[in-house]
């Protein structure tokens, strides 16, 4: 809780707005709602106007909604049921739509209502809703970071347990692709140009900018499609395409140069480090990572980046 | 090894240092929902949205979670504008040309339409569009009327309506048309060259039977010119909250996109509006209201959803001030207004 006040004008006029008092919610308890927000936007205490502007663009209806529902205001919370319930069943859908997440969507709907008691206080997931964003893109927000954490885990899990001689399987390593290489024949200097060539390309991916980091992530590593990435980023799906191409065609460039003057290779030996890494279709593959679905990959064959490989 | 099989290297060897190699990068701390949430509504301030995308870039578990997280988000298409692509770049001066060209021709100056009242927040078209072309300097055409901060103004941006003897090159530095207007003008400047097109064919076979009906497709294509360039004022409304902290703008007439701040991404606001909209007002960041033709008032409180507010008849609106999301006075094409201090509740005509 921040050290100053909400001035009381200020705090009426914004519950108006708010209209929070459809939910009961006393002046007090949204100003001190407010309070708690701004407390988190600004490390000093802030000039009127300052602290008025960030106020007032806040969620303000969402935000006395969660205050209303975190206090366990009946009406409230059966608006909330009526309206956002819906809504994070497909937002869990849609993270997984073999159900899986039908369940992380129940248990946050939980914490949402606030089983919690600690010391006979009521606790809520809603307390920490600040009304940055509106309440649905928040609650989608928590339910991925929710999805995400627990495949994270399970993925940790089931690591742990292959170590402990749980399964009987060898290893997952990534297949060399010096082997891979020319039927299974092992080629000179394959192993040492691999290592090259990731090395390269990850110097070559520090030197792009961070949104040409996130694009080629996103698919590359993530396994979103161009439409997909295009919603991430706010761009249309050819500029993703484009952009994809060019970052890539970068890429290329860089690793090429680096092989030809930190490296000292002759032509013969830059075109080896390529082939040594062309067929390698890679093992460690971010769609199992995530319990993607792995037609996802035949769906995004169709839509390669302009001048991608198939 | 041609190029696109050194391309087919670099993918496989970018899926491992992408999968595995991001999350091996020194970390800020993780950001929590709400700045995820934030971030991707366009909320967060410049400096924090970029440290967002820096965060997210090197970290492979919010890369995942936004991933994740943008599966959820229902599929609204980003339309990419036609301008940028390379080859349809030289289209654009040679559009706003004909564009200006052909409504210069086919439109009457109309110095009679309705100014706003000292007290409106709003600017019609022919505000910013001066009346008189060759008495108005350029730089003065360009500029829009002297606004309080705490004004909402709507900008109507007729560029293309401007002096047809003012140098290019001032015409840009006047006022830069965005992609959109450039795109809804060439539009509309294609409408109008149809039009003319069609009346001029239906006028050929009685062009020489009376004269008063070769005046005919003149009168109508006229008439659909003033209407046609009504709809660009509609088309490229914009409403700016104090300060700047918030911008709204009427698409088409009835679509309503909302950007948080000068240089924040423009995203669809909820809006259900089956008449055309024509003028907002904004008295904040989150609180906005527009009204529209036949009777159509609506205000949103959270700059995204908007609700339709009752209105007693079913006049053409043209025009509204607000100070809040209750209060608002507005006004209709013929010259009157009513108030509102309980959000559309009731209503006091005359004030």
């Amino acid at each position: 809780m921040p050290s100053w006040r909400l001035p009381g004008a200020l705090a009426a006029r914004l519950h108006e707005t708010a209209r929070a008092d459809r939910w009961d919610v006393p002046v007090a308890s949204f100003a001190a709602v407010l309070e708690r927000s701004a407390g988190r936007a600004f490390a000093t205490s802030p000039d009127s106007r300052e602290l008025e502007r960030h106020l007032t663009s806040l969620h303000l209806e969402d935000l006395a909604l969660a205050c209303a529902c975190a206090s366990g205001h009946e009406g409230a919370w059966e608006h909330f049921v009526r309206e956002y319930r819906p809504l994070l069943y497909r937002a869990a859908d849609a993270i997984d739509p073999r159900g899986g997440s039908r369940e992380l969507a129940d248990s946050l709907y939980g914490e949402l209502f606030g089983v919690v008691e600690r010391a006979g206080e009521r606790r809520s997931l809603f307390q920490y809703f600040h009304g940055r964003s509106s309440l649905s893109t928040w609650l989608r927000a928590v339910l991925a970071q929710r999805h995400v954490d627990r495949v994270r885990t399970t993925r940790r899990f089931e690591s742990l347990t292959a170590e402990d001689g749980g399964s009987k399987e060898p290893p997952q390593h990534d297949p060399d692709p010096s082997l891979v290489q020319a039927g299974g024949v092992r080629q000179p200097h394959a192993e040492r140009y691999v290592e090259v060539m990731r090395r390269a390309v990850s110097a070559a991916v520090a030197r792009l900018t961070p949104k040409d980091r996130l694009r080629l992530g996103y698919y590359y590593a993530d396994d979103l499609t161009l439409a997909q990435i295009g919603r991430a980023l706010k761009e249309h799906e050819a500029t993703v395409s484009r952009n994809l191409a060019r970052a890539r065609r970068d890429i290329r460039r860089d690793v090429e140069r680096q092989l030809r003057d930190q490296e000292h290779m002759s032509p013969g030996q830059i075109q080896e480090c390529f082939a040594a890494v062309v067929d390698d279709v890679g093992a460690l593959d971010v769609t199992d990572l995530l319990g993607k679905r792995k037609d996802s990959r035949d769906e995004r064959s169709k839509e390669r980046p302009e001048g991608a490989s198939a | 090894m041609p190029d696109h099989d050194r391309d087919r290297s670099v993918e496989n060897v970018l899926r491992h240092v992408l999968s595995d190699g991001a999350s091996s990068q020194k970390q800020s701390i993780c950001p929590d929902a709400e700045t995820i949430a934030a971030w991707h509504e366009g909320a967060l301030g410049t400096a924090d949205a970029t440290a967002m995308e820096r965060h997210v870039a090197d970290c492979s578990r919010c890369r995942a979670l936004m991933a994740a997280f943008i599966q959820t988000t229902p599929a609204t298409p980003v339309v990419e504008s036609i301008w940028r692509r390379w080859h349809l770049g030289w289209a654009v001066p040679l559009a706003t040309a004909a564009t200006a060209a052909a409504l210069w021709i086919a439109v009457p100056r109309n110095t009679s339409l309705p100014t706003p009242s000292g007290e409106s927040r709003t600017v019609s078209v022919d505000a910013v569009a001066p009346a008189a072309p060759a008495a108005t300097p350029p730089s003065a055409a360009a500029a829009p009327p002297a606004l309080t901060q705490t004004e909402s103004l709507q900008v109507a941006r007729a560029f293309a309506i401007r002096e047809k003897s003012e140098p290019a090159s001032e015409q840009e530095s006047a006022s830069k048309p965005s992609e959109d207007q450039r795109a809804a003008a060439t539009a509309l400047s294609a409408r109008i060259e149809a039009d003319k097109r069609e009346d001029a064919n239906s006028a050929r076979p009685q062009g020489a039977a009376a004269p008063e009906a070769a005046v005919a497709p003149r009168v109508a294509t006229v008439t659909r010119a003033a209407t046609l360039r009504e709809e660009i004022a509609i088309a490229l409304t914009e409403i700016v909250a104090p300060g700047g902290t918030a911008r709204w703008r009427i698409v088409g007439g009835r679509r309503i996109e909302r950007a948080p701040g000068p240089g924040g991404e423009w995203a669809s606001a909820l809006i259900d509006a089956p008449d055309p909209l024509t003028a907002g007002a904004a008295p904040s960041a989150t609180v906005c209201w527009i009204v529209g033709r036949r009777g159509a008032v609506y205000v949103t409180a959270d700059g995204m959803r908007f609700v339709r507010v009752p209105f007693p008849e079913m006049s053409d609106l043209v025009s509204v001030t607000a100070t809040d999301v209750q209060r608002a006075t507005v006004s209709s094409a013929d010259g009157r207004s009513w108030t509102t201090v309980d959000q559309g509740r009731t209503w006091s005509a005359g004030q």
